[in-house]
């Protein structure tokens, strides 16, 4: 059973999720205290010997005598978890696999469509083993439908959602995040749905299958301009303007000589009182009496003398500034900006949990009964193969021994 | 079935939202909400439907909050959650979602989502070099606190517990944040904007067509069948775009070639072939196309809303489905002025 205290403490989860969406899921779900058990290929963390570097780096900075273990953009999302390497395509390791779904409560996958059937892994052979089992699968676009069987990732995905229509400098210039957007919606919506299930189980004593896809999460998001567009027709990309509040945007400050292009604050004057202050800010060029419609027309001369307020001051300051007279303000963070903010620090947000003292990130969801110290940091591959095998299936250790020795688990990758 | 009491803006409204999609009893207590990246209009029919919504002087929260399982209060600033008295209600579990928490040195700092996402890293990243960051308009923030307070709640209903949880807006974006930190923490790099190219894979990137946007993303397992897509075989053979470190050495040289193999290609063209090819590529759709979309509409994924004046409107349902079930429409009720739940 899981270490974590938590509401979920107890759900046992077998997680054979990978890159961001579903990683993402689970370690919120750790996070509450399930018992979440990461199935993996041998070789799904990579080779044993180091290719090329991991796009966010090594845990530590360099890979180190386990380069496989210490992939920081993986660590960042396993912590809490336990690891079984099963082969999955050998038969002893899907009968095994099997056997632990049968004692599971969740299953959860991100991929393909075509994947688990692939296997003869899909929701209708899995719930034959456990009528109560909650099976979570998150394909791209879904397992049904003309693009059912189509490749995605987050980046693909976002502007099939109509986001494009949105984001960017101008209707010429659209903008994709280019940070795989779909995949942290992707992730929350797989909680969503999960807990969602989980408590119909309480009701019907049954199990069931979750499916999301990406496509569907974004497009949700979406949800006020789609209706929008219904009610009122054509929409169009603000920029860094908003339909509501004036000035809106992105101001240049004081550089601080760091050369990394983030000498910026925005700012977003949400209401009368706040203009009310910051107008007293900028001086005669400005009335504090405009209202709206008024900020809106002349929203290009207020953004100047904005600007050349804020190039005064650095953008720490230009916040505080703002912030003392009720105006929404924050200076736009870099990673080193976010590990040193007060408010992240005060509240603990980042967690050293692993080698090095890593930091990170947390969970926002403070409540009595939950804390970091009960954390355990991202566990070796197939550290737990023996143990969960133990503990679910009453397996001996003579009898794992046999298993690792024929290569049915796995301990680290193949040489 | 739980009976919900939700107090507040964006974010107590999407919480209730997934709460009466999933059969709970929703009751709404109406308030000038801050500003919104559609028309009220627009944001009640997608948040409010199925929930039952009505005017209630803040003194008479608390008479609510006791018939309730569950509320979500959302405020402004951890004062003004504060102000409402909630740490009295008897309601068994009890989410309040601010801005920065109800802790801190900043828990009283006014927010918008733009400044959030400022401070959660996220517009350092979007938007080009040398220009200002793009702030992400909609309501991501919003909606992904509600997510996490919506998990909050339902998992101290499963395990049977009373609670009161503190979400936290920023903390959420943060929680969310890509690699950001750790990329910093590990590689010393810190991460900056680059347009619409996902620097470190290449080709990723947002390319005009003939009649609007595509993008591609290229994880190197992909290259071969990029090149077939692009109809440019010759690639796979240049030996500056070999690997993916050739690629982002000579990144401009390519993103030039794709740039004139896509121009003149529809986007429909680009479908057909991105599926021929099993590449991973997206055309930009506007919203009229996505409401029109085959995809979606065989696939059962919207749902009919009915105003109080009986207009229709098509809807996203939930980002997720449950056993296939069939989307259900639902209605926007009127609002009462009965302070009964």
């Amino acid at each position: 059973m899981s270490v974590v205290n938590g509401p979920l403490k107890g759900v046992r989860i077998l997680d054979l999720t990978h890159v961001w969406a579903g990683p993402l899921a689970t370690r919120i779900l750790s996070d509450l205290g399930a018992e979440v058990v990461k199935v993996e290929r041998a070789l799904g963390r990579g080779l044993s010997m180091p290719v090329t570097e991991p796009i966010a780096g090594w845990i530590g900075g360099e890979p180190g005598a386990e380069p496989w273990n210490n992939n920081a953009a993986f660590v960042k999302l396993a912590r809490n978890a336990q690891s079984i390497s099963l082969d999955l395509k050998q038969q002893q390791g899907r009968d095994l696999f099997l056997g632990l779904v049968a004692v599971a409560d969740v299953v959860i996958e991100n991929f393909s469509a075509r994947a688990m059937p692939a296997m003869d892994l899909g929701y209708e052979v899995l719930s034959a083993r456990n009528s109560r089992l909650i099976y979570v699968t998150m394909p791209g676009y879904g397992t049904s439908g003309p693009y059912q069987d189509w490749v995605a990732f987050g980046p693909t995905v976002e502007p099939m959602t109509g986001l494009g229509q949105m984001l960017g400098y101008s209707d010429e210039e659209p903008r994709n995040s280019a940070m795989a957007l779909m995949d942290p919606i992707g992730g929350t919506t797989a909680v969503s749905g999960l807990l969602t299930a989980l408590r119909e189980r309480e009701q019907t004593g049954k199990g069931g299958c979750v499916e999301l896809s990406l496509h569907e999460s974004g497009v949700t998001f979406n949800g006020p301009w789609l209706i929008e567009q219904q009610l009122r027709g054509e929409l169009r990309p603000y920029g860094n303007a908003h339909p509501e509040m004036a000035p809106h945007g992105m101001y240049r400050c004081r550089s601080r000589g760091l050369d990394d292009d983030a000498d910026w604050i925005a700012v977003a004057c949400q209401d009368q009182q706040a203009w009310q202050g910051l107008a007293t800010l900028l001086g005669d060029e400005v009335d504090p009496d405009w209202d709206l419609s008024e900020r809106v027309a002349r929203a290009e001369a207020i953004d100047a003398v904005l600007e050349t307020w804020s190039l005064g001051i650095d953008k720490d300051a230009a916040a505080q500034t703002l912030q003392d007279r009720g105006v929404a303000a924050a200076p736009v963070a870099t990673a080193p900006d976010m590990l040193a903010e007060t408010q992240a620090q005060a509240r603990e947000f980042f967690v050293p949990l692993e080698r090095f003292a890593t930091p990170i990130p947390g969970n926002p969801i403070h409540m009595s009964g939950l804390s970091h110290a009960d954390w355990t940091p991202c566990p070796p591959l197939g550290a737990h193969s023996q143990s969960v095998l133990h503990k679910w299936l009453d397996m001996s250790p003579q009898e794992t021994q046999q298993l690792l020795d024929a290569k049915i688990i796995a301990e680290r990758p193949p040489d | 079935m739980d009976r919900i009491l939700e107090i507040g803006a964006y974010s107590a409204g999407f919480c209730g939202r997934l709460f009466a999609h999933a059969g709970h009893a929703v009751t709404r207590v109406e308030s000038t909400q801050p500003p919104a990246w559609a028309s009220q209009d627009a944001m009640s029919l997608f948040l409010h439907p199925g929930k039952r919504r009505l005017y209630a002087d803040p003194s008479r929260f608390g008479d609510l909050a006791a018939e309730a399982d569950i509320v979500i209060v959302e405020a402004e600033t951890a004062e003004a959650a504060y102000a409402l008295g909630f740490e009295h209600w008897t309601t068994p579990v009890k989410v309040v979602i601010t801005p920065f928490g109800l802790t801190g040195p900043k828990r009283n700092w006014r927010a918008t989502p733009s400044t959030l996402l400022a401070m959660g890293g996220y517009s350092q990243i979007i938007g080009d070099a040398g220009r200002a960051p793009l702030s992400l308009p909609g309501h991501y923030v919003e909606f992904q606190g509600a997510q996490f307070a919506y998990t909050a709640a339902n998992g101290c209903r499963f395990a049977g517990e009373s609670n009161t949880v503190d979400i936290s807006l920023y903390e959420s974006l943060l929680a969310l944040s890509q690699f950001t930190t750790v990329m910093w923490s590990c590689a010393q790099r810190v991460r900056s904007r680059h347009g619409s190219d996902f620097y470190w894979v290449v080709p990723s990137n947002l390319f005009a067509c003939a009649d609007g946007w595509v993008y591609i993303n290229t994880v190197p397992t992909f290259w071969d069948a990029m090149a077939a897509f692009l109809e440019l075989p010759e690639l796979t053979i240049d030996p500056r775009f070999t690997d993916n470190d050739l690629r982002m050495q000579h990144r401009d040289a390519l993103h030039a070639l794709i740039a004139n193999a896509l121009g003149a290609v529809s986007k429909a063209e680009i479908r057909r072939r991105s599926v021929a090819a099993r590449i991973p590529a997206g055309v930009v759709l506007t919203f009229d196309e996505v409401l029109a979309d085959e995809h979606l509409a065989e696939r059962g994924f919207w749902q009919r809303i009915e105003d109080s004046d009986g207009r229709h409107y098509t809807s996203p349902s939930l980002g997720f489905c449950i056993d296939g079930r069939a989307r259900k429409p639902m209605t926007l009720r009127k609002i009462e002025a009965d302070e009964s739940l």
